[in-house]
């Protein structure tokens, strides 16, 4: 059978690169913050807090997902994103703004901040979801990309309920339904957007990159389900007040302790055993989910806050060492893929575009970062080295990309293209 | 006929050796890719720079891509 694939389907570099140059800036803020007020970030709804947390789920996290987003549909979708190159401009400018506005909110407690940053958030990521999701329902239906829906669905549901929290934080005025509202917002947040798009991911990216047995079409098919599923009765359990709560938490962790499972059976079973710094930062990701859903377990067991915090710090770890690591393999990928499209005979391999040197110390402090910031949970001023750590993965991650764009750039103007005679 | 058997190695490893082997290609020559996925952006590397490929799957892990600038690849359809 000979496919009939439409070709020149990648977006510029320069949409991608757009949300990926964006986050080191986000994750430095970030770091500011934390080694300014390691404990106000440590306390939980404090408003440096939830300013923290927002610069790192929206700013950090959603940012590269939103970048790996625009490229993935091009290649898995098999209908990319129209206009890429204003629509990227577009909803970068909106989360970026939105972003940096929702963290001055929290910060200064000025209302009608509030209410821009949920005029400029809303927008962006409703703009988002409705360009993206409609390719995604006229695909066919592949397991990566019914997991990419899920996650839009998430996000989207996501940002409406936080629209409702913004508006309450503007008046100053919480419904009774205002805890409800807060746990559906992160629940949705963290499992449906988050875990359900690096699961979609880990499905393509841990067979095709490092020659590992495909997962079970049993977990393909049905993790898509259960997640929603769970989500949705969580949500309906949360408003309507009923009791066990918890036991949709403990399916959604079960199903992410199985995920846990088959990746790391995975990689260990890989068939070429090639050291890659890709595949630390997915180990490591491995390790800080299975700390989290254990560390979520114990709080659902005896309730203490300092066991909840060990959970969300090592989920929101989790999830960065997966972009940290996927980013090392997408940026030198782009900047090697656009040059040999354009015919440059002396585009870089992708191994010279981050040096493994380079890598290898962003690895470095990621773990410096891990180690410090979980026991700082027990220890709250130790959050200052964490900051600092903080600080120097995401300037060298900065340095990294933006070698690798001036890479790029030289060898357009400078490098040579073959010619087929 | 160039064989390539890029089954058993990592990302991005095969597709580099693919374009490697396209940039010098004589005109008639075919390179014949083995490959455990259909490589679609390869495909656009080699359309957008004169070449012409088909694309073959055998079974669900095994693809066959043939790869050339001025080759007969109807010969090879299945």
């Amino acid at each position: 059978m000979f496919e009939g694939l439409s070709l020149d389907q990648a977006p510029p570099i320069s949409v991608v690169l757009r949300f990926f140059l964006s986050v080191p800036v986000f994750g430095i803020f970030l770091s500011v913050l934390m080694m300014l007020y390691p404990t106000q970030i440590l306390t939980v709804n404090h408003p440096l807090s939830l300013a923290a947390i927002h610069l790192l789920f929206l700013g950090v996290i959603t940012m590269s997902m939103i970048g790996a987003l625009f490229q993935m549909q091009s290649v898995l979708g098999g209908r990319p994103i129209p206009a890429p190159l204003g629509n990227a401009f577009l909803i970068h400018i909106l989360f970026s703004v939105g972003i940096f506005t929702l963290a001055g909110a929290f910060i200064t407690q000025i209302a009608p901040l509030f209410v821009l940053a949920a005029t400029l958030l809303g927008s962006g990521i409703v703009y988002t979801v409705f360009l993206i999701i409609p390719l995604l329902f006229k695909s066919s239906l592949h397991d990566t990309l019914r997991g990419m829906r899920l996650a839009l669905i998430s996000l989207f549901i996501t940002a409406l309920l936080g629209i409702v929290m913004a508006d309450a934080y503007a008046e100053g005025n919480f419904s009774t339904f205002h805890e409800a509202i807060r746990a559906t917002h992160y629940s949705f947040a963290l499992i449906g957007w988050i875990g359900a798009l690096i699961i979609a991911v880990a499905f393509q990216v841990v067979e095709m990159f490092y020659v590992a047995t495909p997962y079970s079409d049993w977990c393909k098919h049905n993790v898509f389900r259960i997640i929603p599923a769970a989500l949705i009765l969580k949500t309906l359990w949360l408003f309507l007040a009923l009791p066990y709560v918890w036991v949709f938490d403990l399916l959604l962790a079960a199903l992410l302790m199985g995920f846990f499972t088959t990746t790391v059976r995975r990689l260990r079973e890989r068939k070429r055993r090639v050291s890659d710094v890709s595949i630390w930062f997915w180990s490591i990701g491995m390790g800080l989910l299975f700390v989290s859903l254990i560390a979520y377990g114990g709080y659902l067991w005896n309730m203490e806050e300092v066991i909840l915090q060990i959970a969300v710090i090592a989920y929101a770890l989790f999830a960065l060492s997966i972009i940290l690591g996927m980013m090392g393999k997408i940026v030198p990928f782009l900047v090697w893929f656009h040059l040999s499209s354009a015919g440059y005979m002396d585009a870089p391999i992708m191994s010279h575009v981050i040096p493994l040197k380079r890598s290898q110390s962003l690895f470095g402090l990621f773990v410096l970062v891990c180690g410090t910031a979980v026991m700082s949970v027990l220890y709250p001023p130790l959050f200052i080295l964490t900051g600092v750590f903080s600080f120097a993965l995401f300037a060298l991650l900065g340095y990294n990309l933006i070698q690798a764009l001036k890479l790029y750039r030289y060898t357009l103007t400078h490098g040579t293209r073959f010619t087929l005679e | 006929m160039i064989l390539l058997d890029t089954r058993e190695l990592d990302h991005p490893i095969p597709l580099e050796m693919a374009v490697d082997a396209f940039k010098t290609l004589k005109s008639n020559e075919v390179i014949h890719m083995i490959h455990r996925r259909e490589p679609i952006p390869l495909f656009e590397i080699i359309t957008k720079n004169g070449g012409r490929y088909l694309s073959y799957q055998d079974t669900d892990q095994l693809w066959h891509i043939y790869i050339t600038r001025d080759g007969d690849l109807e010969a090879l359809r299945v």
